[in-house]
């Protein structure tokens, strides 16, 4: 008996030791965090990331990287820094924005290179809302070959509350030409108000639904969403049109954005069959 | 009046007592107003400790809100972002930081570098200094006070670190507030004279925080309910003091008109009771106010009506006490204790006014004989009518007095001797011409007056009158007199009168000296041997060397009432004589008694006590017949007890009285003595003598034993032993003698040598 006890810490030890907090110099003066967890070897690696100005304790995100870890799989969830130290709270909509979606991009980029420093070889990437769109950007430049697949959940384009998008962006190319730092409040996705230098707004604005589903069609990697048909923050169409593309999508019924209450197994569920879909990791 | 002295009056009682009361309640109001005062002294203090109280917890909530603020800033991301990325710091610092939430308005905010350098400025900006003061510690939270142009300013700096885990010190924030204005803006004081806040602080020093409350000058607000509470209650004091002192005002005026003015007027009142002033007053008088007063008022003059009528009717019933006291029932005129007083009034009157006064005696002639004849209520009928005639008689001023029995006397002032005789014969023509035998009273009835008389130039004889008077009346009594006798008429009639005032003096002294009564024995000798069976005591009075008769005195004794005194004191000289056994043993004695002394309880005792004797003398009692028995039951009574000791009882001078018969029948008698007058007639050859001799032998026939009295003469004796008359006494055989020379013959005879 108690050798079976011993053999079993010694089994849960390793992925209980790497269930522990990572720090990441992500530029110069700016520290970002990350959850990881280490999962079987076999089984690809997952990074999840939140949506948007979430942090990784953010509910649907924290759920999943639990019920992942919980099923083997090797889990590493970063709260992207936006450019604050350290950050550990969700950013209000009225913060400063100092960050950009290329920053975002090199921040992703940078915590594929520590799972693959770390030995994950075969990453896949799952994404919730914002995160969705930001992982999908990061596909949709140079991503590394150890990422093997893409899973969107509630993926979400960049949306403006503007007249005139094209007027918006080509305003703000403007001001980041001439060199203008004042910040720009505009609508931006769930924020009324959202404030920041022309240069990083513009970085989030260009990413429209054309581009978005551009990006989609283009990617490397293998790629899943799940949708949910009772998602009132997409906009108006996007699913018709993420069908149109023909995406591989698994729309659940009744579930809303956040995928939340007994959504959240239809969640784990339908992961979990991509996941297993995959071919194990070496 | 009598007043106790520790008696207060009324009046004064109730203003002690309402000055007492204002006193107390002036020192009820004086303690209230003193503990007023001690609650106003404390509700001053704990409004002073409510108000330091409640500015300490004012100060403490702001400090705690600004220490939450400044650790929120200091862990705040956008906070640590500033100090990195510091672009957009001006931004952050007027508008970020409020918008968040994360600083009050009130308060400014600045970052300071870890070198202590302000972010993105060279100067200070809002006042915040550009650079970090020395005294703030790297890794602390670091407040102070500054006085700041008289303003209070709270400066609090704090660390901002890079994580969570407080590792890398990023810089450093500062917040500044006018700390007071704050303090008053934030907080609404109800305790708290936010006008006193005062901090010892100069311009350009500094206070750490936590020594602010103790160099904190503050006062209480002044509690308008406190100082209205306080207001009120010295108001209602002095409301309470005026009325309480105008209702005791009110109060002692009420009194004296309800209270002290009726117990005055009833004092006054019950005074003139005392005094006899007292006059009810008029019905229509003014009631007083306080019923029970009105009615101890109405009972108090009720009671002394009733007590005035209740004096009245005693001062009548007296009157008439008095007047039955001095009046003698029978007669109505004034009885012997009205005469005492009035005589020794008149006495006394007489010694200071001088005048003539003329003192009469009345005495009624035989009315022994009359009332032991006819009955006693004849015989008070007779004294009524004689009393009647009097008073008819005399002046309208002169009174009449019943001295006892049937003697009245009178005194009449302011008058001459002849007016006094003028009375007295004026009294005897009034007297003759009552009519007697309308109360079947045949024998003439008359009064022996006599008459003392006083002139006004003799008062210093006053005194002598009764006595003279007394002189006179016997004087009068003499036969073949008038009736009316005036002392000092002529020297026959005042050797007279000597004589009889030398026999009253004589009984008078005799009783009052022992051994002036004098017992002479004669022999009673017994028929036919002649043999001395008793020896007659017979009493004699010695006065002044003179040897005074039966004859003599016996009417005194008898007109004084003195027979029940004079033969007691016979008994005694007997009781003497006898003690002395000079008398021959085996001879008997015999005493005379009145008939009203056998009756007398004192006199029966002495016998019964002189009974001792009969051992030696046989004692035989002898009753007068002519003496009135005027209770012959218990006189018969008496007798008989006598008898059971060996008394013998003798009827005396049997023949010469009233009712002889009866006597034999009702007494118990023994023996019958005939009298001189009986036995004198048998000596005659008349039918006189054979009534006498039948009527002895009828006796010795019934039993009695009859003794012949007066025997003088050879012819006497031999008539009476002819008739069997047991035994004989009288001149023929001998004559009392005194007891000495008694003894003196029997013992020659018994010695002729």
């Amino acid at each position: 008996m108690r050798l079976k006890l011993f053999c079993l810490l010694i089994l849960f030890f390793p992925a209980a030791a790497l269930a522990n907090l990572v720090e990441l110099k992500v530029r110069p003066g700016i520290q970002a965090s990350a959850d990881y967890r280490a999962g079987a070897r076999g089984k690809p690696a997952v990074l999840l990331l939140h949506g948007f100005l979430q942090t990784r304790e953010f509910r649907t995100v924290a759920t999943l990287a639990n019920s992942l870890h919980d099923a083997g799989y090797t889990v590493l969830a970063p709260t992207l820094s936006l450019n604050i130290p350290n950050r550990m709270q969700s950013l209000s909509c009225e913060a400063i924005h100092r960050h950009s979606m290329n920053e975002d991009i090199i921040e992703i980029a940078r915590w594929v290179n520590w799972l693959k420093s770390h030995g994950h070889q075969h990453i896949v990437l799952f994404g919730h809302s914002f995160g969705s769109l930001q992982l999908l950007a990061y596909l949709d430049g140079k991503p590394d070959a150890a990422v093997k697949a893409y899973i969107g959940t509630s993926l979400i384009e960049t949306r403006m509350a503007t007249p005139s998008r094209p007027d918006l962006i080509a305003q703000l190319k403007n001001q980041v030409q001439r060199n203008q730092t004042t910040l720009v409040t505009q609508s931006v996705s769930l924020c009324p108000r959202y404030a920041a230098p022309p240069a990083d707004l513009l970085s989030y604005a260009v990413w429209d639904q054309p581009r978005t589903l551009a990006a989609i069609k283009n990617a490397p990697v293998r790629m899943q969403l799940i949708m949910g048909d009772a998602d009132k923050i997409l906009g108006h169409g996007w699913l018709q049109a993420l069908q149109h593309i023909q995406t591989p999508m698994i729309i659940v019924p009744g579930a809303n954005h956040f995928m939340d209450a007994e959504h959240e197994f239809d969640l784990l569920e339908h992961t979990l069959g991509f996941l297993q879909t995959l071919p194990s990791a070496p | 009046m009598m007043k106790s002295s520790a008696s207060i009056p009324i009046k004064q009682a109730a203003l002690a007592f309402i000055v007492g009361v204002l006193v107390l309640v002036s020192l009820i109001g004086g303690f209230a107003l003193h503990e007023m005062r001690n609650v106003s002294h404390n509700l001053t203090q704990s409004s002073q400790q409510a108000a330091r109280a409640e500015f300490t917890s004012a100060v403490e909530r702001l400090s705690g809100q600004i220490r939450k603020q400044a650790t929120a800033l200091g862990r705040w991301d956008e906070t640590r972002q500033q100090l990195v990325i510091s672009e957009y710091y001006n931004y952050w610092r007027d508008q970020r930081v409020y918008e968040s939430g994360m600083l009050s308005r009130f308060a400014r905010v600045a970052l300071y570098d870890q070198s202590g350098n302000m972010l993105r400025s060279s100067v200070a900006i809002n006042a915040l200094p550009a650079r970090l003061p020395v005294h703030v510690a790297p890794h602390l939270h670091v407040s102070w006070l500054s006085n700041e142009a008289g303003a209070i300013t709270l400066y609090y700096a704090f660390p901002v670190y890079s994580d969570e885990r407080r590792l890398a010190l990023l810089g450093h924030g500062l917040i500044r507030l006018n700390y007071m204005a704050e303090l008053l803006n934030q907080n609404s004081f109800r305790y708290t004279d936010t006008t006193s806040i005062k901090l010892n602080l100069k311009p350009g020093e500094i206070l750490p925080a936590s020594d602010l409350l103790p160099n904190l000058q503050l006062n209480a607000r002044s509690d308008p309910e406190q100082l209205r509470f306080q207001t009120i209650l010295s108001r209602a004091l002095l409301a309470l003091l005026i009325l309480l002192a105008a209702t005791a005002l009110l109060g002692f005026v009420a009194h004296n008109r309800l209270l002290v003015r009726p117990l005055r007027l009833l004092s006054q009142d019950i005074d003139d009771m005392k005094q006899g002033r007292f006059e009810p007053k008029p019905e229509h008088a003014e009631p007083m106010r306080i019923s029970e007063l009105e009615n101890i008022h109405r009972s108090l003059i009720d009671y002394q009506l009733q007590l005035r009528e209740l004096h009245g009717s005693l001062e009548h019933q007296n009157r008439e006490f008095r007047s039955q006291a001095r009046h003698d029932v029978l007669t109505g005129c004034y009885n012997r204790r009205a005469y005492e007083e009035d005589w020794s009034r008149f006495r006394e009157e007489i010694k200071t006014v001088p005048q003539g006064v003329a003192f009469l005696l009345f005495d009624c002639d035989r009315f022994k004989s009359i009332n032991d004849t006819y009955g006693h209520a004849k015989g008070d009928r007779v004294l009524t009518l004689i009393a009647d005639a009097l008073v008819t008689a005399l002046r309208a001023n002169d009174r009449l007095y019943r001295l006892g029995g049937d003697e009245f006397a009178a005194i009449l002032l302011r008058t001459t001797p002849a007016q006094a005789r003028q009375i007295a014969q004026r009294c005897q023509s009034l007297l003759d011409a009552k009519r007697f035998s309308e109360l079947d009273i045949n024998e003439p009835i008359s009064v022996s007056i006599g008459i003392a008389f006083c002139a006004a130039d003799q008062v210093e004889h006053i005194d002598e009158l009764p006595k003279r008077a007394d002189i006179a009346m016997y004087t009068a009594k003499q036969p073949g007199r008038n009736r009316v006798a005036l002392y000092g008429d002529d020297v026959e009639r005042a050797s007279q009168t000597l004589v009889a005032s030398r026999e009253t003096s004589a009984v008078f002294q005799a009783l009052a000296s022992p051994g002036m009564i004098e017992m002479h024995y004669q022999s009673i000798r017994s028929l036919p041997g002649l043999e001395v069976k008793y020896y007659e005591a017979l009493a004699r009075i010695r006065y002044h060397d003179t040897l005074i008769l039966p004859a003599a005195f016996l009417p005194v004794v008898s007109s004084r009432r003195l027979e029940t005194s004079f033969d007691l004191a016979v008994l005694q000289q007997v009781d003497l004589d006898l003690s002395s056994k000079q008398l021959p043993a085996g001879v008997g004695v015999c005493i005379n008694l009145t008939a009203q002394s056998v009756s007398q309880p004192e006199i029966v005792s002495y016998l019964l006590e002189l009974s001792r004797h009969n051992s030696r003398h046989p004692l035989m009692i002898e009753i007068a017949e002519t003496s009135l028995i005027t209770q012959v039951t218990e006189a018969s009574t008496y007798l008989d007890l006598l008898r059971t000791s060996q008394y013998r009882i003798a009827m005396d001078d049997f023949g010469t009285g009233h009712s002889p018969l009866r006597y034999l029948v009702d007494l118990p008698v023994d023996v019958i003595k005939f009298d001189l007058s009986l036995i004198s007639r048998l000596e005659a050859d008349d039918r006189a003598a054979q009534v006498v001799t039948d009527f002895a032998r009828m006796m010795i026939s019934a039993g009695y034993s009859l003794t012949a009295e007066g025997v003088e003469t050879e012819a006497a004796l031999r008539k009476v032993e002819s008739l069997g008359f047991a035994h004989v006494q009288g001149f023929l055989l001998d004559h009392p003698r005194p007891l000495a020379d008694l003894v003196a013959s029997l013992n020659a005879v018994t010695d002729p040598t």
